[in-house]
């Protein structure tokens, strides 16, 4: 038989004053099991814990029901003084009787009746209550990072400067990401080279960094401190311990004519090459589907040519393994082109710009190129088309951004700030020119953001016309830009010599293998979800994996490094400890009944369900189980009433709990 | 589903308030998830808000941890309504609890539905932990629909019968 | 038409290419009646038929709750379309690999739940219930198919059946529910002969907690079939086995139809098409229909 002990709280006036808390006790103790049952006006105050913890030892409770506020509010407090009396926190419950009860009810009589059935509903559950303990698992101190960018960069080295190891793994040849590719970044003109590069030589140089370029994720197992990771590095063709990075290869290399990457098409670079001269690793790559040697057999020029004889054609991909404890998803954002889009996408080009086919319009991340000083002009304002110096350029907002036909209903929150930055910098190059922007609102919410769309306008003449674009169209070495001024309720008609879209930012074209992979959640743009909307903006649902930068959601480079750090932050937190402890309201198989159909394993939303193999004493195959991963586990139970055969149980809500309560209410 | 005429008539019915016995007031129960529903209710009480006393909460984890058979068993229990509420589509502490849940309740009441319950029984919404107000409502329009429809008699007859008719006779009386 | 069958479980079981063929048999007691019939003999293929009295769902031999048979090695078993859709099922809920099993089928204009009803004749009032909506006369998928493909039915309305009850009030269909229930003696027949029914401990039986009522009383009876019915939503194949079995007549699938009609409105989903499609309740829609949640 139970010993259950009831203690119901007057909260002062706040529960006493529409509950008759003496009678809910009363009437508690007339309920089977109740063994003890008293009231008193503060509960949670150290007296009325006293209470509590003598009950325990005089009255030998083996379940506690405080009637009070919410569990939310004081469910811990209660369950810190049972444990603190010898009783497993677990075997204590709250009934609500002042957030649900006494607050919101002003007639005694409804509210003591009220009352008095919460007390019931919960002294039948504890009555079912099993001792729990929390689940205790162990912490590998070593970080994965996933993306070499700015964000990437900062994650790494913040936990790194933390002492504790990281591996941090990028795809192409160099770390740097879309910031190396900027010219100078807003509000400052910074030079984002000058500020990026230092960053990248302290990763390449940290003894606690596992530099991993040219490499990409290929499995994630396990669980919150205990992941393993599979990675793909892929074949460079060059030994990286011998290559001193001199560069005569790529000065040999007879092909010349693809585009480069980094510079967007707008320049050309051998068949090996590093993406761009302060690479890191400085070392450079071939790319097997343009070599010659891979193609037809034959050339070998930069073996030939190397000093150090660094280059190695037989080179294969190599799968590495690492088991480390957290995971940050830094995998950065890619940008909407206006060209024509295969059938069945669910985002749309735009032909009324010419689906990308002219010249002389390019878009945000090829400016920052033509702006830059590295850049194929070397910084000088050069059209694409003939090499002219463009003296009326238009600038286009919402590309692609807000816009419901096109695909794409979010605004890309970057592309106000940085269309500015443009036309600044043109300004600034082309004293004579002439910058138009076409917008439908100028988003400068930022430190210094809205001062620096103010200095663009009134120190620099940019011009801005609220309205859209219409066409665009070649005409006499001119590019037509037909737009509205919604301002003027006038139509425009600028002739260019140059336009520059402000391209929407999309998730990574791959976003939704990667986040298959890890086992995280993503949006139906292909952006990672976090945890919560507003607390927990740097967790996902899957514990122990962070994120950081433009993955989540479009970011400026402050928000993405804020986040990168804060991601960092709570990688160390976890760190900081040998073991985890996870809540112990998780589920478990019966594996007796489990007939194997994995409902469970299909409706998991953390993975947390595995295939088991039951095997006799030859290892012999007896039958396939459902397995729940306690480290994955999150509690929501939705395995649980997914189960057909009702083969799995939620502890601290079990079915027999539920039904123990439902009937608690029942005549 | 209901014919114009059989509505008409519960129109009426309700509108002349001829339900239930003097003094009944519904019964109702509510299963809400920890994280949202169960948190708005909480934010309705710390607004010192007021609403009607008939419901009584069961808390759970999330709205995808509540099995069907669980509101069987409060309509069995004597329950006249039940009301079942969570978070809001993209607000699910565990991401898709919700999304399951609706489409295996969107489902269930239609079943309920086909063998002849009145929905006004079998209600849902969604109650995030910053809507008190809505959770007032809510509980308001539930209690005052069930009113409106009585007491659940179809279903408590169902227990009745098996109150006051002991097993064997049972079986012997229908054999 | 029988003959063609045969032919093709001899080479099966002759070849080795599976060791027994789950299929339909004479009764020689009574001609008007076929029973499901296990063969393993290349010599004993002569019991076996194919005529509209083989009503039987036999899909239901290839699940855990019948392991005597999956003890008999690989199977060979000759199915209808809707046996074949409950076979899809099973396949989609992990129960077996489609490489496990070679399926006969038989492509079917009808059957009829009491044999004596077909002399020779199928006609519009003999034809089982079930087959009036039929959409799978000819099997989705197959390995061997016996008979020329048969188009699929053409209904007016394909739920018929199902909207003719929406259409009462609801106090007439609490009514007519309670009288069908009222007849229920839990005799689980319905879960026998379902093959979608193959825990080897059905919640009926489960205590601790108890998850059912057991007993038959109204209040019990109507929780069985209730939660049997969602048991089975957006898996059941409307075969029709639950309602063909049940000894008191209760036309379970009727209540297997609302539902899989609700599933095949609401979700573009029915069941027993695709073994790799997922399961309508172990998925999701942002978008789904939530007109009913306030």
């Amino acid at each position: 038989m139970a010993r259950i002990g009831v203690f119901v709280c007057h909260c002062g006036k706040n529960i006493g004053a529409t509950v008759d808390c003496e009678r809910v006790a009363g009437e508690a103790a007339k309920i089977p099991g109740v063994v003890h049952s008293e009231n008193y006006l503060y509960m949670c105050s150290d007296p009325g814990q006293l209470k509590i913890k003598d009950a325990i030892r005089d009255k030998k409770l083996d379940g506690v029901v405080v009637a009070a506020c919410s569990p939310h509010m004081h469910e811990r407090t209660f369950r810190r003084a049972v444990a603190e009396a010898g009783l497993n926190p677990y075997l204590a419950e709250m009934s609500n009787v002042r957030e649900h009860c006494s607050w919101v009810h002003q007639d005694i009589e409804d509210g003591t009746a009220k009352a008095i059935d919460l007390v019931r509903v919960m002294v039948e559950k504890v009555k079912l209550n099993q001792p729990l303990t929390p689940i205790r698992v162990p912490v590998t101190k070593r970080a994965l990072v996933i993306g070499g960018g700015v964000a990437g960069i900062q994650a790494a080295l913040d936990i790194a400067n933390g002492e504790r190891d990281v591996i941090l793994l990028e795809r192409d040849p160099s770390i740097g990401g879309h910031m190396s590719q900027l010219s100078e970044t807003f509000p400052t003109l910074d030079c984002s080279q000058c500020i990026l590069t230092p960053k990248m030589v302290e990763v390449a140089s940290h003894p606690r960094i596992t530099l991993l370029t040219y490499s990409e994720l290929e499995e994630v197992d396990g669980y919150v401190g205990n992941f393993q990771v599979k990675i793909r590095k892929k074949a460079r063709s060059v030994d990286m311990d011998v290559c001193t990075g001199c560069g005569v290869c790529m000065e040999k290399c007879p092909v010349k004519k693809i585009p480069s990457e980094f510079n967007v098409g707008l320049s050309m670079r051998p068949a090996i090459y590093t993406p761009f001269p302060q690479a890191v690793p400085n070392v450079p790559v071939i790319d097997k589907e343009n070599c010659i040697y891979y193609i037809k057999g034959k050339c070998k020029v930069c073996e030939k040519f190397c000093g150090p004889g660094a280059i190695r054609f037989d080179q294969e991909d190599e799968i590495v393994t690492y088991d480390v404890g957290a995971i940050v998803v830094a995998t950065g954002y890619s940008l909407y082109s206006v060209g024509e889009k295969p059938p069945g996408s669910t985002i749309a080009g735009y032909g009324e710009y010419g689906y990308g086919n002219i010249p002389d319009v390019i878009d945000a991340l090829q400016f920052e190129r033509l702006a830059s000083a590295s850049g194929p002009t070397e910084g000088h304002m050069r059209r694409p088309s003939d090499g002219a110096e463009p003296k009326t350029v238009a600038f286009i907002q919402c590309v692609g951004s807000r816009c419901p036909e096109k695909g794409i209903t979010y605004c890309s929150k970057i592309c106000c700030m940085y269309t500015v930055k443009h036309a600044m910098l043109y300004k600034h190059k082309v004293h004579d020119g002439d910058a138009y922007i076409f917008y439908m609102d100028i988003r400068s919410g930022g430190k210094n953001y809205e001062e620096f769309v103010r200095r663009a306008i009134e120190e620099d003449g940019v011009v801005y016309l609220r309205g859209r674009v219409s066409r665009l169209y070649r005409k006499d070495g001119k590019v037509i830009v037909r737009g509205a001024d919604t301002l003027s309720g006038t139509q425009v008609e600028i002739a260019a010599d140059m336009v520059v879209t402000a391209n929407a930012t999309l998730a990574q074209p791959d976003s939704q293998d990667v986040a298959q992979k890890i086992g995280i959640a993503y949006d139906k743009y292909g952006f990672f979800s976090e945890k919560h909307p507003k607390l927990a903006p740097v967790e996902t649902n899957t514990a122990g994996v962070f994120l950081a930068g433009a993955c989540q959601a479009p970011k400026d480079i402050p928000e993405a490094v804020a986040q990168a750090s804060g991601a960092a932050a709570k990688v160390l937190e976890m760190f900081a400890v040998d073991e985890l402890e996870r809540e112990p309201t998780i589920a478990v198989v019966n594996e007796d009944t489990c007939v194997a159909c994995f409902f469970c394993k299909r409706i998991c939303p953390y993975s947390a369900v595995e295939e088991k193999e039951i095997k006799d004493r030859d290892g012999n195959l007896i039958k396939l189980v459902s397995h729940v991963n306690e480290g994955l586990c999150q509690g929501c139970g939705l395995c649980v009433v997914a189960c057909p055969s009702k083969s799995i149980e939620l502890l601290g809500f079990t079915d027999e709990q539920l039904f123990a309560e439902i009937n608690a209410l029942a005549e | 589903m209901t014919t114009a005429d059989s509505q008409s008539s519960e129109q009426e019915q309700r509108r002349e308030g001829a339900v239930g016995p003097e003094g009944w007031e519904p019964k109702i129960v509510a299963f809400v998830c920890n994280w949202c529903t169960y948190a708005g209710a909480d934010l309705a009480g710390t607004s010192r808000l007021q609403y009607q006393p008939n419901v009584r909460i069961i808390k759970l984890p999330c709205t995808g941890r509540i099995d069907p058979v669980f509101i069987v068993r409060a309509y069995e229990g004597g329950a006249d309504g039940v009301l079942v509420s969570g978070c809001h589509p993209g607000d699910c502490h565990y991401s898709s609890g919700n999304y399951h849940a609706r489409r295996r309740f969107a489902l269930f009441r239609k079943l309920m539905e086909f063998v002849g319950v009145d929905l006004d029984r079998l209600q849902f919404s969604w109650v995030s932990a910053a809507e008190g107000a809505k959770w007032v409502d809510v509980i308001n329009d539930v209690t005052n629909r069930v009113r409106a429809l009585g007491p659940f008699t179809e279903y408590q007859a169902l227990s009745r019968w098996w109150k006051e008719v002991p097993d064997e006779q049972a079986i012997e009386q229908r054999a | 038409m029988s003959k063609g069958l045969q032919d093709i479980a001899r080479e099966l079981l002759e070849k080795g290419e599976v060791q027994v063929v789950v299929g339909w048999g004479a009764v020689k007691a009574d001609p008007d009646r076929t029973r499901p019939i296990l063969v393993t003999d290349p010599d004993e293929v002569g019991e076996l038929v194919w005529n509209p009295r083989c009503v039987n769902n036999l899909a239901v031999y290839l699940t855990k709750a019948k392991s005597d048979v999956q003890a008999l090695g690989k199977a060979a078993i000759v199915a209808k379309g809707c046996d074949v859709k409950a076979i899809t099922g099973l396949i989609q809920e992990m129960q077996f690999s489609r490489d496990d099993l070679v399926i006969i089928g038989v492509a079917c204009k009808g059957v009829v739940s009491d044999g004596s009803l077909w002399q020779g004749e199928l006609t519009e009032e003999n034809r089982d219930l079930k087959c009036r909506f039929c959409d799978v006369r000819t099997p989705r998928t197959y390995d061997h198919l016996v008979g020329e493909e048969v188009p699929p039915v053409d209904a007016e309305d394909d739920w018929k059946d199902v909207r003719e009850l929406e259409e009462k009030t609801p106090r007439e269909r609490w009514d007519y529910w309670q009288e069908q229930f009222e007849r229920c003696i839990r005799c689980y027949a319905c879960r026998q002969a379902c093959p979608f029914c193959y825990c080897t401990r059905c919640i009926a039986d489960k205590t601790l907690p108890r998850w059912i009522e057991s007993g038959q009383h109204p209040r019990a009876n109507l929780a069985w079939n209730i939660i049997r019915a969602m048991h089975l939503a957006g898996r059941c194949v409307e075969c029709g086995e639950c309602e063909r079995v049940c000894p008191v007549g209760i036309p379970l699938n009727l209540l297997n139809r609302e539902l899989a009609k609700e599933v095949a409105v609401e979700y573009g989903y029915r069941a027993g098409y695709d073994s790799e499609a997922p399961p309508p309740f172990a998925t999701y829609r942002e978008e789904d229909d939530q007109s009913f949640i306030r």
